[in-house]
């Protein structure tokens, strides 16, 4: 009776095991039921993450960034994976992919890329984690292990960002961006994503420096290793995966077409918008590095000068309000019809005890733009520079 | 009588960890550095790090009243407070700690003015978000800077019918809200 319970309950777990071993996309691929499960809960966090506001729209963008993706894959693999990049607004440096190919690109990674070659290599990586299936290979391993994903999220919890990512995604997502994938699966997006990369003609020697961005960004802002790409393996290692990887098998083959001009001319909007969104987070040296990059493809914008007066007007270090002052000037040389600057020029002359000059920003301000949504506060200054003034 | 004292020692724990408990009338916070009439029937959360109030539960309306160092770090974005800062760029630092908090959706400011918070001079920022859930709310959230401290006192409901039900009982506790601390002038 005892090895009769005994086989039961080792035919059961035979049989509840699913295995984790699948073959990748291919022309004649279908979805088996539990990935067919895993694609409507994919669709369904990606109802809500595409009504949170949190998206970037810019259709010419989208457009480009689809057809990058597009030239990385086979017809065959497009017809069975409806590939699509959607740009999340968010600083930090981060993309994720659905099951179903829909794939997540926050501004922040975007906007530190120099070149097409390099967007290549992200856009193949995270559609490799597609391809070879990982979120159902992932999710079987852990079905079997029995290990709750809410355990695995927990142990997250101290990765920096990932608390938020945690409550904006539901467990599919949660999978793909914060908690990562195993160390194989990931190497195994770095190294089928670099032969996708080659294929389609890029310059792989750019592959790597996707993690020499990241790897600058964790020591600026002391972070530990983050959780993108999964925390697995560690950056450095990646690295030189990627190096190891072309000396050995493309040697005297690496080079290709990084095309920088067509990137930064197609992607310059982000690299504001999100330098902009780096203020907000308070990230000022991130702000100032990509308010200036984009000077370089925009050199007069008018509003990257004002985003760099405002820089230097929040951060207040030794000699900013004078630099505010000088970007704030610029600004206006270019534009003179441009409100903001004269909103925050006149909040530096209020604080210096410059009335006079502050009343007149603040008037220009407010003849330029009647219906500001802070003129309240600019009608208490005027109404107190003039206090002054008579006292 | 092992019995008993066991079952006295188990509802003095209890009561004595009892998340939320009745807090009608005035209230001084553990610091000593603000005070606030409670409304009838409204529940307070027991804890020293705020102060929060609610009747029907935090998810359908809730008062939080918190004080804050300017040294004391915000969890969404780097700003921080600074001595001599206008309560407009005050507010412009709560907003982008707000915005910069992924788990807020559809986030929109309704209004952003200058306020007095009694005789303590600040700003008003009103503001809707969605959670994750689509579930819609609304905040009044006033804040003053005294000293080096920032004080805030916010009412947050849902949209749907508990945030005006409930907007005239918040209206009477912020009249009754007074600053306490050394810098209160």
């Amino acid at each position: 009776m005892r090895y009769f319970f005994l086989l039961l309950i080792l035919c059961s777990l035979i049989a509840g095991c699913l295995t984790t071993s699948l073959p990748p996309v291919t022309e004649d691929f279908g979805l088996e039921d539990d990935e067919k499960r895993l694609w409507q809960r994919s669709k369904e966090e990606q109802r809500v993450l595409n009504n949170s506001g949190l998206v970037y729209r810019d259709n010419e963008i989208e457009d480009y960034l689809n057809k990058i993706a597009g030239n990385l894959q086979t017809p065959e693999i497009l017809a069975r994976i409806p590939f699509r990049i959607i740009v999340i607004k968010n600083p930090y440096l981060n993309a994720f992919a659905f099951p179903n190919g829909v794939i997540y690109i926050h501004t922040g990674i975007l906007a530190r890329m120099d070149n097409e070659a390099q967007l290549a290599t992200l856009l193949a990586h995270e559609m490799t984690h597609c391809t070879h299936r990982h979120a159902l290979r992932a999710f079987r391993d852990r079905k079997n292990k029995a290990i709750d994903l809410a355990a695995v999220q927990e142990s997250q919890i101290g990765c920096d960002g990932a608390v938020d990512l945690l409550a904006l995604l539901g467990s599919t997502g949660c999978m793909a961006a914060v908690t990562g994938y195993s160390r194989e699966f990931e190497t195994e997006a770095d190294m089928v994503g670099i032969r996708l990369v080659l294929q389609a003609g890029y310059d792989p020697n750019e592959a790597p420096k996707i993690f020499e961005h990241l790897t600058k960004e964790l020591a600026e802002e002391k972070l530990r290793e983050p959780f993108f790409f999964g925390t697995h393996p560690k950056l450095q290692d990646r690295i030189e995966n990627y190096r190891n990887f072309l000396d050995t098998r493309y040697q005297g083959k690496r080079t290709g077409t990084k095309n920088s001009e067509v990137f930064l001319t197609k992607l310059h909007k982000v690299i504001l918008d999100n330098a902009f969104l780096d203020l907000k987070a308070g990230r000022f040296s991130t702000a100032q590095r990509g308010a200036k990059k984009y000077l370089k493809t925009k050199p007069n914008d008018p509003r990257a000068y004002y985003l760099l007066g405002e820089i230097s007007r929040q951060r207040k270090k030794q000699n900013d309000t004078d630099r505010a002052k000088a970007y704030y000037k610029k600004a206006l040389s270019i534009e003179p019809s441009y409100p903001d600057p004269l909103r925050a020029i006149g909040l530096l002359y209020y604080k210096e005890g410059k009335k006079t000059l502050a009343k007149r920003s603040f008037e220009s301000y407010l003849s330029l733009s009647p219906h500001a949504p802070d003129r309240a506060y600019i009608k208490q200054y005027l109404a107190q520079c003039n206090e002054k003034k008579g006292s | 009588m092992k019995r008993l004292l066991l079952l006295l020692l188990l509802l003095l724990l209890i009561t004595a960890c009892a998340p939320w408990m009745q807090g009608r009338g005035l209230y001084e916070s553990p610091k000593h550095s603000f005070t606030l009439d409670i409304p009838q029937k409204w529940m307070r959360l027991n804890t020293d790090k705020h102060l929060l109030i609610s009747r029907d539960g935090p998810f359908l309306q809730y008062v939080l009243v918190q004080e804050r160092h300017f040294d004391q770090p915000f969890r969404h974005t780097k700003k921080r407070f600074q001595r001599g800062m206008l309560p407009q760029e005050a507010a412009e630092v709560i907003l982008d700690e707000i915005s910069s908090d992924r788990s807020v959706f559809n986030f929109s400011v309704i209004e952003n003015t200058p306020a007095t918070v009694n005789r303590y001079e600040g700003f008003k920022i009103v503001f809707k978000y969605r959670n994750k859930d689509g579930l819609g709310f609304k905040t009044i959230y006033y804040g003053v800077i005294m000293g080096e401290r920032f004080y805030s006192i916010r009412y947050n409901a849902a949209e749907r019918y508990y945030f005006e039900k409930d907007l005239q009982t918040f209206e009477g506790v912020l009249n009754t809200f007074t600053i306490t601390g050394a810098h209160a002038a």
